[in-house]
């Protein structure tokens, strides 16, 4: 029985020349969108490697210098992109791609894409994850609003009821003729993405295990979404309402609760406006030590630590450059200020992700789309993470470099210069990005949410079948 | 005939209870998305305030620093940091320079949640190294705003399908449509009307929901003239999805064939045009990379800083009203610095103005489109209703970039003189007043809304449909 109506229900809607259209349609978006992301993919990405490689290049040949000179002069990281943020952009758009690094001063990713685009840009890129997450639900309400009313309406109902075959294989054989064609059209495009992704030069970090995470993963937004449709479908009156309503809850959980937790969340846990943090952080620099400036009180409490330390009585006959070994405590104190003001902004995000997942109650969407960003690396976790490891970098550098000038040169002497082949020492700025089990560890609380949507909407649609 | 239409209309919509509930949800999307965007401006305008009473601070500390120093009097602060020095003002004084936002910046978030609204130029900030993007989560950037203009360009259309798929096919489905077949009356003619009537009485809600909110938000009583125009532009558009609605009744059939046909062309006009333009104009006109950018700019400061003395020389030869008093030929780091900043800024400007060019192009092409949907209509008309457009943000940072360079202008002529800051020189110290941008283009959008409006309901009466061929009772 549930094959058969299987096979009856999946004639029908093929029959129906909207369901052709719609399917041809999705498809044709589909393959845009990929067309569109792979050229994308590899633009960026060709441009990360020039940038990246023409920076170092600057940097190696600096000739002589001091080393504190070139530590003002700083270098950049430039953040790369990702296989699987073909599948989903996530917040790649709206965050920076190259972090400038320099002394005293920890810098914010730059230049994100958002900025450099016009006002259409926030209406959605065509992407697959456009398509995945906002257009396939439309498709599968398309498909399935009239499952259960139609045969009310045609009348079939009660020869349906004679076949003597029970409400939950009949309810079966419709969800899977809904499943089953869904399940096809995420596979195919999955399957090309992942041949593609494999056949592009320099794959090193693509994952078919990450792309199959994410596959199963929209699979289960999937089927929450016919679940909810079956249950409306089964429970209204008239195809027209069964539509209507089915419509208002995709508006509610893929609109309108990002959109108000956005708000919500902002409200409650707002961020500083960059002028304020900028501020905040230099209130809290100038109350330690300040490797510039020798006269303040700080310094002369660390020149008095170092000479009793060293048990001489004049800077000059320290075994090290006294102003370079000031110039790294400094670093070492601002390093510390921006760690906190850093840490207050993941605080807030920490807060604001609390109401996210709080207004999943109401919408599968959101879980989705934060599982789906972080199994991509393009959420805002990943973001954080490269930023840290940046300044990390920073940090390192910054000791390098006041490091080397401190055992080269004497007290006093400003006028050193480094090597002219010193510059090359320095090793360069290498990222990893977190693993898939990393991720999803980091994630479990969203898998959760998305498992109880889950079990919840099958066993609500468990029980208005056997009762229709 | 429409007496009785009107009558029976108004009947039916309040024993279905239609009209409360439509009242009721209009009320609350509109209360809240603008308690949002009222928020939002709220929050803006106190950081900025609160920014303007830190300059008011630091400047009076200045005053006192200036007036002991002037005393001769030994304070306390670092060296490089006492305001005499005329680049110790220009770089640790900066003024506030805020855009501040317009009265109906509330109706549309826009750019202003990925754009700063004050920045404070310093004299050796580089200006095309500014940061113009604001601290945000960029979570909340991808979800967007529950603003007014979301709540117009996406739900009220939606509300309007919900109001209107089923005028004709539901008389067809409850077999009331023989009865109205024998009435004198045309069938277009009598959608038209209910329709209408429906068009109408929507109306009447949303106008006096709308006014009703802006009242609460509070808005300036001068500015009428722009609640109009967001009316006007809300209602046009509402036309517009009316008149669609009576196409698709009546050249469409069953009530759940004209909810998905009039949901597809919702999710072509609002969702698909809007996505597929955007694509195609970062594909006709792409912007340059920035990666790559930052590699020309450090490759032209390297080449500057190894040139220095040169370019300090032909700077000084070139602009000799730097220096017209300056007796003593001091040279200190900020002579050589300021020059060559100069001359790497002209250098650059080329490879900075592509962004501008592009993102120009980009925009004007965009707009030719724009009336390929609707809902970009309305959507680009609200930012710029709301001053919070993309060309809002490009007008605010072109002022900003004026204002430094009269800054920077403001203190080369003291550093090349080389004169010291005085207590008196505070009051002569550039101010920055933002000039928001005259024109909203909000009546030439709504003529363009009515005659799409238009068009379609012409459409509706001219073309022989389906119906009248084979009678509108044949199934």
């Amino acid at each position: 029985m549930i094959i058969k109506t299987f096979v009856k229900e999946t004639k029908e809607s093929w029959r129906d020349g909207r369901v052709r259209i719609a399917f041809l349609i999705v498809l044709l978006l589909l393959a845009m969108a990929v067309w569109v992301g792979v050229r994308q993919y590899q633009n960026v990405n060709e441009q990360y490697r020039t940038a990246k490689n023409t920076e170092r290049i600057l940097w190696d040949n600096q000739g002589e210098k001091n080393p504190h000179s070139a530590a003002h002069y700083g270098t950049y990281a430039f953040k790369p992109k990702y296989p699987l943020s073909l599948v989903d952009q996530g917040v790649d758009k709206y965050v920076g791609t190259s972090i400038f690094l320099e002394a005293h001063k920890r810098n914010e990713a730059q230049f994100s894409a958002a900025a450099d685009q016009t006002g259409l840009a926030r209406f959605g890129d065509l992407t697959p994850d456009f398509i995945l997450l906002f257009i396939i639900p439309l498709l599968i309400i398309l498909l399935g609003y009239n499952s259960f009313t139609k045969e009310r309406e045609m009348g079939t109902y009660t020869l349906l009821k004679s076949q003597g075959a029970s409400n939950w294989k009949w309810a079966m054989g419709k969800w899977m003729s809904l499943f089953i064609p869904i399940f096809a059209i995420t596979a195919l495009l999955f399957l090309i993405t992942g041949i593609l992704l494999s056949n592009l030069k320099d794959f090193g970090v693509f994952k078919w295990q990450s792309l199959l995470t994410m596959f199963v993963i929209y699979m289960g937004y999937y089927i929450i979404f016919i679940n909810i449709v079956l249950i409306i479908s089964s429970r209204a009156k008239k195809s027209g309402i069964a539509l209507v309503l089915s419509l208002s809850v995709w508006i509610l959980a893929c609109l309108a609760a990002p959109k108000a937790a956005s708000n919500i969340a902002e409200a409650k846990h707002p961020y500083p406006t960059r002028q304020e943090f900028a501020a905040n952080v230099l209130k809290d620099k100038k109350d330690g030590l300040d490797g510039h400036n020798p006269w303040s009180k700080e310094s002369k409490l660390l020149e008095q630590q170092v000479l009793a330390e060293h048990g001489v009585d004049s800077l000059h006959q320290l075994p090290f450059n006294f102003d370079a070994y000031r110039m790294q405590k400094g670093e070492e104190h601002e390093a510390e200020v921006y760690f906190k003001h850093y840490n207050y902004l993941k605080d807030q995000f920490a807060q604001q992700s609390k109401v996210y997942k709080g207004l999943a109650i109401i919408s599968p969407y959101l879980p989705t789309r934060f599982l789906s960003m972080a199994v991509a690396q393009t959420d805002y976790a990943t973001h954080w993470d490269f930023a840290d490891a940046a300044e990390d970098y920073r940090i390192a550098t910054q000791k390098f470099l006041n490091d080397h000038f401190a055992e080269n040169s004497n007290y006093g002497d400003w006028s050193y210069q480094a090597d002219a082949n010193f510059w090359v020492g320095l090793p360069s700025f290498e990222y990893d990005p977190p693993e898939l089990g990393e991720i999803l560890t980091d994630n479990t609380s969203s898998l959760w949410i998305l498992g109880a949507w889950l079990a919840l909407s099958f066993s609500i649609l468990l029980i208005t079948t056997k009762t229709i | 005939m429409l007496r009785y239409n009107f009558i029976y209309e108004l009947r039916i919509l309040l024993r279905s209870r239609w009209i409360q509930l439509l009242s009721l949800l209009l009320l609350l999307l509109f209360g809240f998305s603008a308690f949002n965007g009222k928020e939002k401006v709220e929050k803006r305008k106190v950081d900025i305030a609160a920014a303007k009473q830190e300059v008011l601070d630091t400047d009076q500390s200045m005053l006192k620093l200036l007036d002991s120093v002037e005393r001769g009097m030994a304070v306390s602060a670092s060296p490089w940091t006492i305001p005499t020095s005329p680049m110790a003002v220009a770089n640790y004084y900066p003024r506030v320079v805020a855009m501040d936002p317009q009265p109906m910046a509330f109706v549309s978030t826009g750019q202003a949640d990925i754009f700063t609204h004050y920045v404070k130029p310093t004299a050796t900030g580089d200006d095309f190294a500014l940061n113009f993007t604001e601290m945000t989560s960029p979570v909340q950037l991808l979800f967007g705003s529950f603003d007014l203009a979301f709540v117009i360009v996406y739900l009220l259309p939606l509300l309007i399908i919900a109001f209107s798929y089923n005028v004709l096919s539901s008389e067809k489905e409850s077999g009331s449509l023989r009865l109205l077949a024998s009435q004198p009356i045309s069938i277009r003619k009598w959608v038209f009307q209910k329709l209408i009537l429906r068009f109408f009485w929507l109306s009447v809600l949303v106008v006096t929901t709308l006014v009703l909110v802006i009242l609460i938000v509070g808005i300036q009583p001068l500015e009428w003239s722009k609640v109009f125009g967001l009316l006007g532009l809300a209602l046009s558009y509402m036309l517009f999805w009316f008149s669609l609605a009576f196409l698709v009744n009546l050249y469409v059939g069953s009530s759940a064939k004209n909810a998905v046909s009039l949901l597809g062309l919702w999710v072509v006009f609002v969702l698909l045009v809007p996505s597929v333009l955007n694509q195609l104009a970062g594909t006709l006109y792409p912007m340059p990379s920035r990666t790559l950018m930052i590699n020309e700019m450090r490759e032209r400061k390297v080449e500057a800083t190894k040139r220095q003395d040169e370019i300090l020389d032909n700077f000084l030869r070139d602009h000799p009203e730097y220096a017209i008093n300056d007796s003593t030929q001091t040279r200190s780091f900020y002579h050589n610095y300021m020059a060559s900043q100069k001359v790497v800024k002209e250098e650059l400007a080329p490879i900075v103005n592509a962004y501008e060019t592009q993102l120009k192009k980009q925009q004007s092409w965009s707009r030719q489109l724009q009336w390929t949907s609707p809902a970009i209509v309305v959507q680009e008309s609200l930012n710029n209703l709301s001053g919070t457009s993309t060309a809002d943000y490009e007008n605010y940072r072109r002022q900003v970039i004026a204002f430094s360079e009269s800054w920077r202008e403001h203190f080369m002529s003291f550093l090349y003189n080389n004169t010291l800051f005085k207590s008196e020189d505070h009051t002569n110290l550039p101010q920055f007043q933002y000039h928001a941008l005259g024109q909203s283009g909000v009546p030439k959008a709504i003529l363009i809304l009515l005659a799409m409006a238009l068009v379609l309901l012409g459409l509706g009466f001219a073309v022989q449909g389906a119906t009248r061929q084979k009678g509108i009772l044949a199934d």
